[in-house]
């Protein structure tokens, strides 16, 4: 397993496809956390956020030998992601998304702590409002840390209407962020 | 905005490699991939194919009606075989959709990708019929029992001017003889 822990994402899923299938649990390991955080944000809940996450991650086995190991791995399995979180989406359609669980941690500074979980649960409420079409780039590109091209190849659309919806969404934020203050 | 949002931790390691273990879940093969891939470029093929024939064909069809043909739209309408544009506007509509399919299409603006398409088929459509392979299809060849076919159904009213005699075309001519 150390030895498959220095490989890359293209090399691993090359490895599951041809040699060891228990190696796909180091593709687990690397992006669990980053697309349980990427669904989450985006289905608005947690549970359903797992939900969608665990189907990806099956899809994305089952379909391995579709991926072509010359293009980018994660951009792959985000599109699963992403897919997944739409149909999931569709289907709850008229149901309203729950808000998030706030965990307070056991801090010294509860104060500070306070603070912070205002300011986040209010940027949390904002973004809730948002349409996903804005919801979305703006979560790879701030939170995944994605670049253009790689919001791109996930969503499907052109590098300008990336650009486009993230300059959009910063806006729709700021607007909606106003709102909430007065 | 925080980069690290509170999310409840979940491991999934456990729960999908019993499955994979188990080979409840297995990898699709290959060919499968393959298979879907040429049936991807064989459907993208058939209907460009199919919308460039039809396109073509109805050029064919409204040529047929002379000089100002297009001004006797509802004598027209009343027997042009309408079928045929209407196929191959759902040829076109079904081209578009398969080379959505493809990896590039998503990269340019889409439509950039669908006025291209029709473009492209109307310009090898007016090329074909320019090329004089309507006439030769419906004298000679496999399509020559098609082409009459179609022309037939197309030739229900007058065509073209001097072809009106008192008024009535050498089609109502005919149905009339017949009638008799």
């Amino acid at each position: 397993m150390s030895v498959i822990s220095n490989l890359s994402d293209e090399e691993i899923a090359e490895v599951v496809r041809t040699k060891d299938k228990e190696a796909y649990a180091e593709i687990i390991k690397r992006y669990q956390t980053k697309l349980m955080r990427y669904a989450s944000y985006i289905m608005g809940d947690d549970h359903m956020g797992a939900d969608v996450v665990q189907e990806g991650f099956i899809k994305a086995y089952v379909n391995l030998n579709g991926f072509n190991s010359k293009k980018k791995f994660s951009s792959w399995i985000y599109r699963i992601v992403h897919n997944e979180a739409m149909n999931m989406l569709n289907k709850h359609v008229k149901q309203l998304p729950i808000n998030r669980v706030v965990e307070f941690d056991g801090g010294v500074n509860l104060e500070n702590e306070f603070i912070k979980n205002e300011m986040i649960n209010h940027a949390h409420l904002c973004l809730e409002q948002m349409p996903i079409i804005y919801k979305e780039p703006l979560s790879l590109f701030y939170l995944e840390e994605k670049s253009y091209e790689e919001i791109s190849d996930i969503l499907r659309i052109p590098i300008g209407t990336v650009g486009t919806r993230i300059n959009r969404a910063k806006g729709i934020m700021k607007k909606l962020c106003q709102k909430h203050q007065k | 905005m925080s980069k690290t949002p509170k999310i409840i931790p979940v491991d999934f390691k456990k729960a999908i490699m019993a499955k994979v273990k188990s080979n409840e879940i297995s990898i699709k093969p290959r060919w499968y991939f393959i298979v879907g891939s040429l049936l991807t470029v064989a459907g993208l093929v058939g209907f460009s194919i199919g919308a460039i024939f039809l396109t073509n064909l109805t050029l064919f069809l409204l040529r047929q009606h002379g000089p100002m043909g297009q001004w006797r739209l509802q004598i027209m309408f009343n027997s042009f075989p309408l079928w045929v544009p209407i196929l191959a506007t759902v040829g076109i509509i079904l081209g578009i959709w398969m080379l959505k399919k493809y990896d590039f299409s998503y990269k340019k603006n889409p439509w950039f990708v669908i006025v291209g398409f029709i473009v492209s088929i109307i310009l090898a459509a007016f090329i074909l019929d320019y090329l004089g392979l309507n006439d030769r299809w419906s004298h000679k060849g496999p399509l020559r029992r098609f082409y009459q076919q179609v022309e037939r159904q197309n030739s229900t009213f007058p065509k073209g001017p001097g072809r009106m005699q008192n008024g009535v075309g050498k089609g109502f001519l005919r149905n009339l003889d017949s009638a008799h």
